[in-house]
C-alpha cells in the first residue's frame, strides 16, 4: 500500500491498535470546495436546503426513468412469461414471488446466484440462437433494458448508498434478468418461441 | 464529563455543522470534512492500496455526501453514512480498474470469532504491508471488521455480499496474516 505516512515502528499486539484514520499527503478541501462551488454556478440556488427541489427534479426522473424501465420488462417478462405453457422454475434459481426486502441487496452478490447467472449466462448465445428471430429480439431488447436500469440504478446507488427505493429497485432488476434468461433457457430448450 | 455525555455532545455538535451545510453553509460542512476526512480516506487507501485513487475517491466521497446531505437522517451516524458511500465509490473505482476477484463460498462461523490480538507484538509497519498484500475481499472483510470494528453484518452489507462470504473472508484473511506474520492471530 502506497501509504502517506512515516515509517511507524510502533508495536502492537492486536489489529484493533491500528488507526483507521491515515491523514492524506494533501489537503484535497480546496478541490472539493471548487466542486461545489461549480455545481452551485450550474444550479443558482444559493444553499444545498435550497437545491433540494432542484435535486429532486433531476435526480427523481431517473429514478422514475429506472422504476418505469423495471416495470416496462417485467410487464414484457409476464406477457413472455403467460405465453408459454406453465413452467417449473428452474431448481436453485432464486425465489422471485416474495416482495424484496432491503435485506434482499445481499442475494445479488450471493454465490449461488453468480453461479446461476454465470451459468445461464454461458448457454445464453446458443439458446438464443434457438429461438425464432422474433422471439430473439424480443429477449435482447429486454435484456439490455434491465442492463440499462441496472447501471444506473447502480450508478445512484453510489451517491445515495442507503436509499431503500433504489436497492429494491436494483433486485427487482436482477430478479427480471434471471426471469428472462430462465425463460429463454425453457424455451429454448422446448423449442418455442417467447 | 462521561465518555457517553462527551459522545452526545460531539453528536449534537456534529447534527448543528449537518443542519447549517445543509442550508449551504460551506464552512460548517468544511468542518466536517476535516472531522472525518482521515477515516474516511484511510478507508479508501486500504481498500484501493492506492494513494491517488485514495484521494480521488475520497474526494469524490464528501462531493457525494454533500449532495446526498439533505436527505441524511441525523439520528443515524454520519461516521458510518460516510464510510458507506465512500466503500461505494471505491468498490466502483477498483471495479473499473481490474475485474472482480472470485467470491468464496460460504462458511458459516469458521474461525471469525476472536479479538484479532497478536501473539506477539508486531511492528505497525509490517501489519499494515501483510493487511495491504491480502487478496481484495479479505482485506475490505478485515478492515471494515477488525479496524472500522463494523459487526460481520455490518461489514456484509455495505460490501453487498453476504454475511456468510464475509465471515469466510475473514477467516481467510486470519489465516494469510498468520503466514505472512509468521505470528498466532487470535
Amino acid at each position: 500500500m502506497s501509504g502517506t505516512r512515516g515509517r511507524d515502528e510502533r508495536k502492537v499486539s492486536s489489529l484493533r491498535e491500528l488507526s483507521g484514520a491515515i491523514e492524506p499527503s494533501r489537503d484535497l478541501w480546496p478541490q472539493i470546495e471548487a466542486r461545489i462551488d461549480e455545481e452551485r454556478r450550474v444550479t443558482p440556488a444559493a444553499s444545498a436546503a435550497q437545491e433540494r427541489p432542484a435535486r429532486r427534479r433531476t435526480v427523481a426522473p431517473r429514478w422514475l426513468a429506472a422504476a418505469a424501465m423495471v416495470a416496462s420488462v417485467a410487464v414484457g417478462v409476464w406477457i413472455g412469461r403467460s405465453l408459454l405453457p406453465a413452467t417449473r422454475p428452474v431448481a436453485g434459481a432464486p425465489a422471485t414471488a416474495a416482495a424484496p426486502t432491503l435485506l434482499d441487496a445481499a442475494y445479488v452478490s450471493d454465490p449461488r446466484y453468480q453461479r446461476q447467472r454465470a451459468a445461464l449466462m454461458q448457454s445464453q448465445q446458443a439458446q438464443l440462437a434457438a429461438l425464432p428471430p422474433a422471439a430473439r429480439d424480443k429477449v435482447m431488447t429486454s435484456l439490455a433494458a434491465i442492463r440499462r436500469a441496472k447501471q444506473d440504478l447502480e450508478s445512484e446507488l453510489g451517491k445515495d448508498p442507503g436509499n431503500a427505493l433504489l436497492q429494491e429497485l436494483l433486485v427487482n432488476t436482477y430478479q427480471d434478468e434471471m426471469r428472462v434468461l430462465t425463460d429463454v433457457q425453457q424455451a429454448s430448450s422446448a423449442g418455442k418461441g417467447i | 464529563m462521561t465518555q457517553a455525555q462527551a459522545e452526545d455532545t460531539r453528536i449534537d455538535w456534529e447534527a448543528g455543522l449537518v443542519q447549517r451545510a445543509c442550508s449551504g453553509d460551506t464552512r460548517a460542512f468544511e468542518r466536517l470534512y476535516r472531522e472525518h476526512v482521515g477515516r474516511v480516506y484511510g478507508l479508501c487507501l486500504r481498500m484501493t492500496r492506492d494513494a491517488h485513487l485514495a484521494e480521488d475517491c475520497t474526494q469524490e466521497t464528501f462531493i457525494n455526501a454533500w449532495r446526498a446531505l439533505p436527505r441524511f437522517e441525523t439520528r443515524s451516524s454520519l461516521s458510518t453514512w460516510l464510510h458507506r458511500i465512500a466503500i461505494n465509490v471505491s468498490l466502483a473505482k477498483r471495479r473499473k480498474a481490474s475485474p472482480v476477484e472470485p467470491m468464496l463460498e460460504d462458511e458459516e462461523g469458521a474461525g471469525v470469532a476472536g479479538e484479532w490480538t497478536l501473539e506477539t507484538p508486531v511492528e505497525v509497519q509490517e501489519i499494515e504491508a501483510a493487511i495491504g498484500a491480502l487478496p481484495e475481499g479479505a482485506r475490505d472483510a478485515l478492515v471494515l471488521h477488525a479496524l472500522y470494528g463494523y459487526s460481520h453484518g455490518e461489514a456484509a452489507q455495505m460490501l453487498g455480499v453476504a454475511e456468510g462470504t464475509c465471515k469466510a473472508q475473514l477467516h481467510r484473511a486470519r489465516k494469510l496474516l498468520r503466514e505472512r506474520l509468521n505470528v498466532e492471530v487470535l
